[in-house]
């Protein structure tokens, strides 16, 4: 930073805001697809685990070994296979989703009382019936809470991807250590923050509106 | 003529509409695990219930009466035996669409608790596939015919009701697609003593309108003898120690051990069993002065108002008030004879199998 410059030069904001409109768009989309993708793999070995529960074990000890990995290493572990791309940046972003949102799955799918679930088959529910009618709307709000932590989580860790190109919020944070620069580096943090607390407070308003029954 | 007097409550639902099915176990039994761990949890029990009759399965806690109803809609598969539904033996049958015409209720009645009452109640319609108007016109009677207001509870969720509405809820639910035939695995265990009782008057009026076949879960022996037209009394290991209409069951019990599960008392829950209409009693009122009885009361009363008045007969009075005739202790005492005359030791009996005795 040079001296005497100010903390936030706001004229380099202003003429700046189609590039943060579109880094945001970005990091939005890199979190999006992360997200998307991950809980549909957490709901299939989620739904493994309500078949064959040994596989518990097993499962959360891998997804937790994934969400050990440094990302930066797996990365640079990635890129000879998968190059500088959006499928290397997906493949780490996923891979930390996965352990949150498995272990709340299954914890909201066992959180199910024994006798809504005795009662539900006992009056004719097939078993697709009973997970998709009563186990899964049931086990919504704790379901919900783990993709809740998975978003901010990724929304954070999503600002390592501008390493690879793959742009997002993360580029101006790169561009502000790179530059010496303040002003993009904040705007990248604040930005980065701000999103984690209105994708949050937006999954808690949806919680609200699809569990009336919980109120 | 006694005979066919004191059988009334097996007729009581004999009478109805065709409404229920009969229910058939031939020599069912359940074991869980194998050689010298295993355990027996039902052991072979044969039991036939007629249609539209009131089946209730006492006894303690572990005696394989739940596993004996959950067999019923395949909730659990028996180990061996066989069980017949209307003549048809529902191994062979989709245990799916046997549920969605079974109607099942238990203690904690498992209401579910994201969906409002109405859909709660509309859960086996639904199953079937009824079209919303006529799901929506069978909601509406079901909850009245369970005495809640529909206007009031079609909107709420489960946890917005008090324990005995929620009871309620659970037996409109189970009675949703008319099914001939009710599993109730202590429906009314949870709720209070004073609850409990109007649920059971409640629940006899509705088996006495609907005319569907119930067995019915319980511990409580006194629950068993009030809603019961058969009681089928089990013991430790899983086996079925007699299975005979109430006032038979408390009249001439199969071994010691049912004596002793329908308690020292049995004779007074005799009495309780026999309605004042039902036996012959001395001509003309009785004595200056006597208390009086309506004749729909039954020999417990009359007892009783013998003891705490000291008279010698108490009046048995009509509808309107005219006296019809008298009893008093000697007459009690004959009825209770009388019964028990009509009932000879192992007699072949005519209203299903009498279980084995132990």
């Amino acid at each position: 930073m040079t001296p005497g410059e100010p903390l936030v030069r706001w004229d380099w904001i202003f003429s700046h805001l189609g590039d943060v409109g579109q880094r945001l768009g970005e990091h939005l989309l890199l979190t999006g697809i992360a997200i998307g993708i991950g809980f549909v793999l957490s709901l299939c070995l989620a739904q493994l685990v309500r078949s064959w529960s040994w596989l518990y074990g097993p499962i959360t000890w891998i997804t937790g070994v994934l969400y050990t990995i440094p990302s930066l290493a797996l990365f640079a572990f990635l890129i000879p296979i998968t190059g500088l791309s959006r499928l290397t940046a997906e493949i780490g972003l996923v891979s930390y989703t996965l352990l949150i949102m498995t272990r709340n799955i299954v914890a909201g799918l066992q959180a199910v009382p024994a006798d809504v679930r005795e009662s539900a088959i006992g009056m004719g529910y097939t078993d697709r019936q009973l997970l998709w009618r009563i186990e899964m709307p049931l086990a919504l709000p704790v379901i919900l809470a783990g993709v809740r932590v998975a978003t901010t989580t990724t929304i954070g860790l999503t600002t390592v991807t501008a390493l690879i190109g793959q742009g997002g919020l993360g580029y101006f944070i790169l561009e502000g250590i790179l530059r010496f620069f303040s002003t993009p580096l904040l705007v990248g943090a604040f930005l980065s923050i701000a999103l984690a607390v209105a994708v949050d407070s937006a999954l808690v308003l949806y919680q609200r509106l699809v569990t009336p029954w919980a109120r | 003529m006694h005979q066919e007097r004191y059988r009334a409550p097996v007729t009581r639902s004999a009478a109805q509409t065709p409404g229920g099915v009969s229910v058939e176990l031939r020599g069912v039994s359940k074991r869980y695990g194998g050689g010298a761990t295993a355990f027996i949890g039902v052991d072979n029990i044969s039991l036939a219930i007629a249609p539209g009759d009131f089946c209730v399965l006492v006894g303690p806690s572990g005696c394989g009466k739940t596993t004996t109803l959950k067999m019923v809609n395949r909730l659990i598969e028996p180990t061996s035996g066989q069980i017949f539904i209307d003549g048809q033996d529902i191994s062979t049958l989709d245990a799916v669409e046997l549920r969605r015409r079974i109607g099942y209720v238990i203690q904690q009645v498992g209401l579910f608790p994201h969906q409002t009452i109405a859909e709660n109640v509309a859960t086996v319609p639904r199953l079937l596939g009824w079209d919303s108007e006529r799901i929506r016109r069978r909601v509406e009677e079901l909850l009245s015919l369970v005495g809640l207001d529909p206007g009031v509870v079609r909107r709420r969720y489960p946890t917005q009701l008090s324990g005995g509405e929620r009871q309620r809820v659970g037996v409109a639910r189970a009675l949703a697609a008319e099914p001939p035939l009710m599993l109730m695995d202590e429906p009314f265990g949870a709720v209070d003593p004073i609850v409990r009782g109007r649920l059971q008057d409640e629940f006899l009026r509705l088996h006495a309108q609907l005319g569907m076949t119930v067995m019915f879960v319980t511990h409580d022996i006194d629950e068993a003898i009030k809603l019961g037209t058969t009681v089928a009394v089990f013991s430790e290991g899983g086996c079925l120690a007699q299975h005979a209409p109430p006032s038979r069951l408390l009249a001439s019990p199969a071994s010691d051990y049912v004596a002793r599960f329908v308690g020292s008392d049995r004779v007074i829950k005799r009495l309780a069993l026999i309605s004042l209409a039902d036996v012959a009693l001395e001509l003309g009122a009785g004595p200056q002065g006597a208390p009086t009885l309506a004749r729909t009361s039954n020999l417990r009363d009359a007892l009783s108002t013998l003891l705490s008045t000291r008279a010698d007969a108490v009046t048995v009075v009509g509808e309107d008030g005219v006296a019809i005739g008298a009893i008093s202790m000697e007459r009690i005492r004959m009825a209770l004879d009388d019964v028990a005359r009509s009932w000879p030791e192992n007699e072949a009996s005519s209203e299903g199998p009498a279980g084995r005795t132990h």
